[in-house]
């Protein structure tokens, strides 16, 4: 049952972010971005982290992408703005011929590691361990963030705003 | 049996990271290079909660969602960056945007 719906959201994951690099229109490729970004949100899941998946799911695709889509809405971009690219195809062939060896040599190196993994406590991942190791171990990095944020937010809107001048 | 190994993760994160890494490097519309920044960020997320999971470690899953703070932060500087670039040049086009490079700008 775990192999299937593993197997099932891997696939799904790849197919989306396939088609989230192929599609022309940018709307198309953010749909399928969800996609991925939803398979994603699975495999969290599966792998018992239960507040990640709520996380990808509630601040992922329904905050950062939802704002995406919203923004190419809003700016209403016709066919003639879009950027020809006719090379496209045949660009996407021979960059993916080129990353081949390198996935080959991440491949050699982890199918040496034992691959089994170990069975988890029963209260792994959820909210109330992963708060006490955020708010303990984790305390300077958390705080950083917070002020990352905020830069961000005065940035967008110094950068947002209409020339006066 | 597939699903209880690290491999199969592994497996997953890399493929998405090198179709990130190709749209990055050969599309030309900047959404959908952005995006692709985005998916590149998600598979390193995965290879985080793989690992923690694996090493019975929570410290992984603290990582990922600071990453996720990380790309909610880019996203709001990267679209109003977008939208000021797109009402000056009135295009997608990623070679447009180099006012900044010593050619001069189409």
């Amino acid at each position: 049952m775990m192999d299937i719906l593993f197997l099932l959201l891997g696939s799904f994951a790849i197919l989306g972010a396939i088609g989230m690099v192929g599609f022309h229109q940018p709307v198309h490729s953010a749909l399928s971005l969800i996609l991925t970004i939803l398979a994603l949100a699975g495999l969290f899941a599966l792998l018992s982290a239960s507040f990640l998946f709520m996380v990808q799911i509630i601040i992922y695709a329904g905050a950062i992408l939802t704002l995406f889509i919203f923004i190419i809405m809003f700016l209403n971009v016709k066919e003639a703005n879009l950027p020809k690219e006719p090379t496209k195809n045949i660009t996407l062939f021979l960059g993916s011929l080129a990353l081949l060896p390198f996935n080959f040599l991440i491949l050699r190196a982890f199918y040496q590691m034992p691959l089994h993994v170990n069975s988890v406590e029963s209260d792994f991942g959820k909210i109330k361990p992963l708060g006490m190791e955020l708010f303990t171990q984790w305390l300077l990095p958390f705080e950083l963030i917070s002020i990352l944020l905020l830069v961000a937010l005065i940035g967008a809107v110094v950068l947002g705003r209409k020339d006066e001048a | 049996m597939i699903a209880n190994t690290l491999f199969g993760y592994i497996v997953v994160a890399m493929v998405l990271f090198s179709i990130g890494l190709l749209g990055v490097i050969s599309r030309k519309n900047i959404f959908v290079i952005y995006m692709s920044i985005e998916l590149m960020l998600n598979a390193v997320n995965l290879i985080f909660v793989a690992l923690g999971t694996y090493h019975n470690d929570m410290g992984g899953h603290v990582m990922a969602m600071l990453v996720i703070a990380i790309a909610a932060a880019e996203a709001g500087v990267f679209l109003s960056l977008i939208i000021v670039l797109y009402r000056r040049k009135k295009s997608l086009d990623s070679d447009m945007f180099r006012t900044l490079s010593q050619k001069e700008a189409v």
